[in-house]
């Protein structure tokens, strides 16, 4: 299907990839200066975050003068498969990023808000980039109100991610450089000096303690898990390998194949292992099962080398003794990006989108699964805005929950359309 | 200061402040409703009361709420599954005849609607309702006539405190330039900014109740209502439990070149007492408006619609006459001159014999295979002269008696839209919440509250800030305030 015009989205192909080398830039840059200014003790490193900064800037606008250009290229808003919807999430994010920058001027923020806007950028690219004319059911204003503001409120929701992973870090940094007796002081000391708030600290058990830490290198284990994903499906896509199945098309070696598939219908890897190992199980689908093995493995395999030879112990201890900084800063700028993303989602992402049910659909809400796992994230975000506010649940407890809110939203955008089948199936993706 | 613990939850109780800080219950233990009757009824109550305002408890049931969001998603739901069974038939076999039974008897088929669902719906709304309640009249006592007279002790507790050389009076003036309500009292001096952003939430909570509230109007008999209706082209169908009818003129179809779809599309008129009071066209995002109902366009069908059929007889080339014959359901008899009539003994618009029985029977509701069996009458002799079949899209000769015989000359495609007229009284209701909802979400989170307390004391001001959100915005405020008033002085 020729696209309106398309030398327009070839351009926003080249300016796309413009954007991913500002942002991997704006990363790089924000990494070493931090770093460098932690070695230098300040001195020689403040130019390295502010090129960031520039770095950050350019790749923005590269990144939306790309999606501007693959509207007028298309005939319609980029937000209308998978391939334009993550891009889109992956400016969101980064937009949102720039804007609580400007407020708060965190270098160490951009070390880690950076990865996950790449990531997002590079997942982008496992799915086709073709244009894909609107199906009738698109065809409406509400589709880039929708999906656009839902993506904006979800780019906050991101930097609330990497605010509240950082300030996990760094109270796990505290902790390690302090010796024992506090008992875990997971409250940090309120700015005013407060004695009375130190009182006031709830008692940390001992199993929140093992857990905490237990739940940083699961986290870690599972954001290496997605990068070898991405890792994974991106070269063997754009080489071209295919197992066809009669019910699927695998683009990975079939370790576990399709249901009722026969051991060994395609061959043996490497001469050995009979391809497909194993069958799916009946209500389930095999390809996905089979690329979330990979992804295990993969991620295992980077998870490990990192703790091996870089980190030499607990991937989390490693990154925690390296962060410094306020945490209470930290805990301010997630919950301030939640405040702000908050109510962009709830309009975007529910109102609207039950405006646009209802038009086009009949009903404003049917709990589909995918409207129903919008609301979940509504609803663990509501949990983190109230538990904020009882006291004992600040600190650690809530930004443990930004984390996973973001993983719930990631889950809402991706899993439910690997995992079911429903009335949102639009979005052509394997 | 002694410290009381909190009556709910034991929790260390701050010196000041209406609330417990852990629990959000009210503090010295009686909620609002502060019974002077300590029997056991009263105390029961308020029990129940102190439970439902804990900010704890409410953030608990938001996050049961969630967590069973989460089981009906993962079951496909009653309303949502693609098959003709019904869900007796289709969850043994979907699940397994183990899994299948009990997911429907634990509700998990129609999760959002089960018991269990509900139940917790209305525990928020409860929690809603009496935590909101429980708030928002101290809070609004407090917020309404502040303390203004505090204590040194407690400017230092606050977020930011700064000791300047200022006078209390500059002070106030420069926070009244920048939009704060001030009050002073004796050398102590309040002032406050943003205080509707504390309003916020209950608005959003108001909003929610009136979105819930139009989530069960639904069950409310008669106001939701709906009906599915196939039209064909040309056809015109009254819409059930309504006084009008539908015409469809003409739906089509249109694609793009790789074969997605591009428009679906229903040329359509409202009929109402046999006149057309309205007439425009139906596609997928723009239903028709009328009278409270809507009608959308939801789908579309093709079928053999009608057959042209040449009535020959043996040694004559040309028809003797060409009837058209609706697939669908077709006349008894068609006369064929004036003399000559075909009348149908037998139609079958699946014809397919019976795998037990070997009798004809209809194989599906679609027309995908039409026989028709008729015989040849003699109107003036009341003689039958003829008997003949005819397997429409059969290549074959068709078998006859006598010297009459069909043919098929063509078949017309007949298209029928689907359409579902639709009418939800609930609808402006949820719109109206929802609309609450987002404005005390714009309350929340684009104001913010911010309080400043200062004394002088000895020719020295003492101030304290205290931010309920945004902290680092009150710090910039506070830096810009007191440099630029050091400037003035």
């Amino acid at each position: 299907m020729t696209p309106a015009v398309p030398w327009l989205v070839i351009a926003a192909q080249w300016l796309l990839g413009g954007a991913f080398v500002g942002y991997l830039a704006a990363t790089v840059l924000s990494i070493s200066g931090y770093l460098g200014s932690r070695i230098s003790h300040g001195l020689h490193f403040t130019r390295a975050t502010a090129w960031a900064e520039i770095a950050q800037g350019l790749g923005l606008l590269l990144h939306l003068l790309a999606i501007l250009a693959r509207w007028r290229g298309a005939g319609h808003w980029p937000t209308s498969n998978m391939y334009e919807f993550i891009g889109f999430l992956a400016f969101s994010s980064m937009l949102a990023f720039f804007i609580i920058q400007r407020i708060y001027q965190l270098p160490l923020l951009g070390a880690l808000v950076g990865p996950v806007g790449l990531f997002l950028m590079a997942y982008s690219y496992v799915f086709p980039p073709k244009v894909q004319p609107l199906v009738p059911a698109l065809q409406t204003i509400w589709m880039p109100l929708h999906v656009g503001m839902a993506a904006l409120g979800e780019g906050f929701f991101a930097v609330a991610f990497g605010a509240a992973l950082l300030y996990l870090l760094r109270v796990r940094g505290l902790e390690l450089a302090e010796p024992e007796g506090e008992g875990g002081p997971s409250l940090p000391k309120m700015a005013g000096g407060a004695e009375a708030a130190v009182s006031l600290a709830p008692v940390q058990h001992a199993w929140e303690e093992t857990w905490g830490r237990r739940g940083l290198e699961i986290l870690f284990y599972v954001m290496a898990v997605l990068v070898g994903f991405v890792v994974l499906a991106l070269p063997l896509r754009y080489l071209g390998f295919e197992w066809i199945f009669s019910t699927a098309t695998y683009h990975l070696p079939p370790i576990i194949g399709p249901a009722l598939e026969p051991v060994g219908s395609k061959g043996n890897l490497f001469g050995v292992i009979p391809m497909p190992l194993v069958a799916a199980p009946l209500a389930m689908r095999g390809k996905h099962l089979n690329t979330l093995l990979y992804s295990l493995a993969v991620g295992g395999l980077l998870y490990g080398i990192i703790r091996r030879f870089v980190a030499r112990g607990p991937v989390s201890d490693f990154l925690a003794r390296r962060v410094t900084g306020d945490p209470d800063l930290l805990d301010e700028i997630s919950y301030r990006a939640v405040a702000i993303g908050y109510p962009i989602f709830t309009l975007g992402g529910l109102v609207f989108a039950m405006i646009w049910a209802k038009q086009a659909w009949m009903r404003y809400w049917s709990w589909d699964p995918k409207e129903t796992w919008a609301l979940i994230a509504w609803l663990v975000y509501s949990a983190y805005l109230h538990l904020r506010i009882t006291r004992g649940w600040e600190g650690r407890r809530s930004a443990w929950i930004a984390v996973l809110g973001f993983g719930v939203v990631l889950f809402t955008l991706v899993g439910v359309n690997l995992l079911i089948v429903g009335l949102h199936s639009y979005a052509g993706g394997d | 200061m002694p410290q009381t613990p909190c009556t709910a939850c034991s929790g260390a109780l701050p010196a000041d402040g209406a609330y417990c800080p852990w629990c959000g219950a009210s503090r010295s233990g009686g909620g609002s409703l502060r019974s002077d009757v300590d029997d056991g009824w009263h105390r029961f109550l308020e029990r129940c009361w102190n439970f439902f305002a804990s900010t704890r408890v409410g953030s608990i049931l938001i996050a049961l709420l969630a967590v069973a969001s989460v089981a009906g998603s993962l079951v496909e739901q009653e309303g949502l599954y693609q098959d003709w069974r019904p869900p007796e038939l289709y969850y043994p076999v979907r699940y397994g005849p183990f899994w299948g039974p009990l997911f429907m008897k634990l509700g998990l088929t129609h999760a959002y609607s089960s018991v269990w669902y509900i139940a917790l719906v209305l525990l928020l709304v409860i929690s809603l309702t009496v935590a909101s309640l429980n708030r928002l009249i101290p809070l609004q006592r407090m917020l309404r006539r502040p303390q203004v007279y505090k204590l040194p002790h407690f400017l230092r507790r606050q977020d930011f405190v700064e000791e300047v050389d200022l006078s209390l009076h500059g002070l106030a003036a420069a926070l009244k330039r920048r939009g704060y309500r001030v009050l002073t009292d004796r050398e102590s001096l309040y002032a406050d900014k943003g205080v509707i952003s504390r309003y916020g939430p209950y608005v959003i909570h108001a909003g929610l109740l009136i979105v819930c509230a139009a989530a069960f109007a639904k069950a409310v008999p008669g106001w939701e209502q709906g009906h599915d209706i196939w039209v064909a082209d040309g056809q015109t169908v009254v819409v059930p439990g309504t006084d009008f009818a539908i015409t469809s003129h003409r739906f089509t179809l249109e694609l793009y070149p790789n074969g997605m779809p591009a428009r679906y599309a229903t040329e359509a008129s409202i009929v109402q007492e046999g006149r057309e009071v309205l007439r425009d066209t139906i596609e997928v995002n723009r239903p028709l408006s009328y009278k409270g109902w809507e009608v959308y366009q939801v789908s579309w069908r093709e079928e053999p619609g009608t057959a042209h059929i040449h009535v020959l007889a043996d040694g004559i080339e040309r028809p003797l006459a060409t009837l058209a014959v609706d697939l669908r359901q077709p006349e008894r008899e068609y006369p064929i001159t004036d003399r000559l009539s075909m009348v149908v003994e037998a139609y079958y618009h699946d014809f397919m014999p019976d795998p037990e029985t070997g009798s004809p029977v209809n194989g599906s509701f679609e027309v995908r295979n039409p026989v028709l069996l008729v015989h040849f009458l003699d109107k003036s002799l009341e003689k039958v002269v003829g008997r003949a079949g005819l397997m429409v899209f059969s290549q074959e000769e068709a078998p006859y008696e006598g010297l009459l015989r069909l043919a098929v000359d063509r078949v017309d495609t007949r298209r029928y839209t689907a359409l579902r007229v639709q009418r939800d009284r609930t609808v402006p209701i949820m719109y109206f919440g929802l609309a609450v909802m987002m404005l005390g979400m714009a309350q929340t989170f684009f104001f913010h509250h911010w309080q400043i307390w200062a004394r002088e004391d000895d020719g020295r001001l003492l101030v304290g800030a205290q931010a309920h959100r945004n902290r680092f915005g009150l710090k910039r405020e506070l830096d810009r305030l007191l440099a630029m008033k050091g400037k003035e002085v």
